[in-house]
């Protein structure tokens, strides 16, 4: 497996396409920090202080493409036969994306909370409020949107396996987030949206974009989440082992 | 180690891609698998390597399917199309993802790239490279490993007239080494100087394999390449 998740860290640090998406995502936190605060945010109130923080989800987005990039990236280029000629085992190759891929997502989301802290922090000070860390819904929301920045890394590492057109395969990612998961969720109605995968984020990272008001629990949400990581990750593995690289 | 392709039937729905083809591509020789386009040439390389899962038949290296091999990289070295490289990627940093796969030392990299004549662009991106730089990156690729066996798909696509004398010198030492070469082309003449022996497949079948001496001398080459891959509504016609 070392060699695998070498020449799979060696892949990714090599280009500067996944750099460039990933460091978007602070980017995307200062700004939306900022503009909660400028938009007439209390910084006295400690469910805006929530609020502030929880942009942090917003990076899974990024990483979901991310994760896209992993498999379906390789198929556009025509690298993965490389891939698949260095390591013949092709469930090994896949499990070593959803591996490095997974993690890389994380650190992301690390990067994105401690971003998201420090520039909360400079709002707050600046406004004449106090950063409150000790609470642990301060701490929830933060881990919330790490661990949704790492699951849909991982989701997108299965999309992409099983998609396999890079293009297809993000416009499929993307109107799914924008518009097709919220037409289901009216359709369906509250009680069973709240399991469709971004519902279940919301639930997870607290960003609640939609204002839904029946979100699953936290806990519950990342476990959803969880389940869907793990259907995708299964089907990529499944569908690539079988398939002709022509 | 050679390469050893047994009844191999490759189906891709409707269309046979190849059909019952059998041949053996012995170490220590250039053999050339020769046939017009769409005849069948890269499916047949492809099933060698894992690629394409054969309807019927096998495709064995060394005694083994490519999916068993200890080290694949290290037995076999492949090129496929110039195609199959990230456009964003420096050539040196595409050879050290493979150098990483393969667990053999960076210093293989400068080595190959140095084999190659790429060394004065190893720190540029693929996608500033002509076709003919992609084929020598190719070819890197699949030296990295110092392999025994060497399945190469047009090499020679895009190379100049220098690189092609070049190119038939490399894979003639690489047989006098004792490794089995295995070149496809759709071009004869290109590998007419090269090759010690010829597989002739034709709308994926086989029609020729043996020593490139029974074609017939020099001249003749030509014609019965042309000769055995006309299909039979061709000479109908």
């Amino acid at each position: 497996m070392r060699p695998m998740l070498k020449s799979e860290f060696r892949k990714v640090t090599s280009l500067r396409g996944p750099w460039l998406l990933l460091a978007a995502g602070p980017l995307i936190v200062v700004a939306g920090v900022t503009g909660l605060v400028e938009s007439g945010g209390n910084v006295h109130d400690p469910a805006v202080q929530r609020q502030a923080l929880a942009h942090v989800g917003l990076t899974a987005v990024l990483t979901l493409i991310f994760g896209l990039i992993a498999v379906a990236g390789e198929y556009r280029g025509g690298s993965i036969a490389d891939t698949f000629l260095s390591f013949p085992g092709r469930r090994r190759v896949i499990a070593a994306k959803l591996a490095v891929y997974g993690l890389l997502g994380g650190a992301a989301g690390l990067v994105s909370a401690l971003v998201a802290v420090a520039v909360t922090a400079a709002w707050w000070s600046a406004r004449g409020g106090r950063l409150h860390l000790s609470g642990s819904l301060t701490w929830l929301t933060l881990a919330g949107g790490l661990g949704a920045c790492l699951a849909f890394a991982v989701i997108g590492v299965g999309l992409g396996a099983l998609v396999r057109n890079l293009a297809g395969a993000v416009a499929l990612a993307l109107a799914w987030i924008a518009l097709v998961e919220g037409i289901v969720g009216q359709l369906i109605g509250s009680g069973l949206a709240r399991w469709l995968p971004f519902y279940a984020s919301e639930a997870l990272d607290r960003t609640n974009l939609a204002g839904a008001t029946r979100l699953l629990p936290q806990w519950g949400g990342g476990l959803v989440l969880l389940g869907y990581a793990a259907l995708f990750a299964g089907t990529a593995v499944v569908t690539t082992l079988r398939r002709d690289v022509t | 180690m050679e390469l050893e392709v047994r009844d191999l039937t490759k189906t891709f729905g409707a269309v046979t891609a190849v059909r019952a083809v059998t041949f053996t591509a012995p170490a220590g020789q250039v053999t050339g698998l020769l046939g017009p386009n769409g005849s069948g040439k890269t499916t047949t390389l492809r099933a060698a390597l894992g690629l394409v899962r054969p309807t019927s038949g096998t495709a064995l290296i060394g005694g083994v399917p490519y999916a068993r091999l200890e080290r694949p990289r290290r037995a076999v070295g492949a090129m496929l199309e110039a195609t199959g490289f990230h456009p964003g990627r420096r050539a040196r940093d595409h050879l050290r993802v493979l150098a990483a796969a393969a667990e053999v030392p960076d210093r293989r990299v400068d080595e190959v790239l140095d084999q190659v004549g790429l060394a004065g662009s190893a720190k540029r991106r693929v996608r500033e490279f002509s076709l003919g730089m992609r084929q020598r990156l190719g070819l890197a690729s699949a030296l990295l490993g110092d392999p025994q066996v060497l399945l190469l798909d047009e090499p020679a696509n895009g190379l100049d007239p220098a690189g092609m004398a070049w190119l038939r010198e490399l894979l003639r030492g690489l047989a006098r080494q004792g490794r089995c070469v295995v070149v496809a082309s759709h071009v004869l003449s290109e590998v007419a100087q090269t090759v010690d022996r010829v597989v002739i497949v034709s709308a994926g079948e086989l029609r020729f394999a043996g020593p490139l001496s029974e074609l017939g001398p020099g001249g003749a080459l030509e014609s019965a390449f042309l000769k055995l891959t006309v299909t039979p509504a061709e000479l109908a016609g």
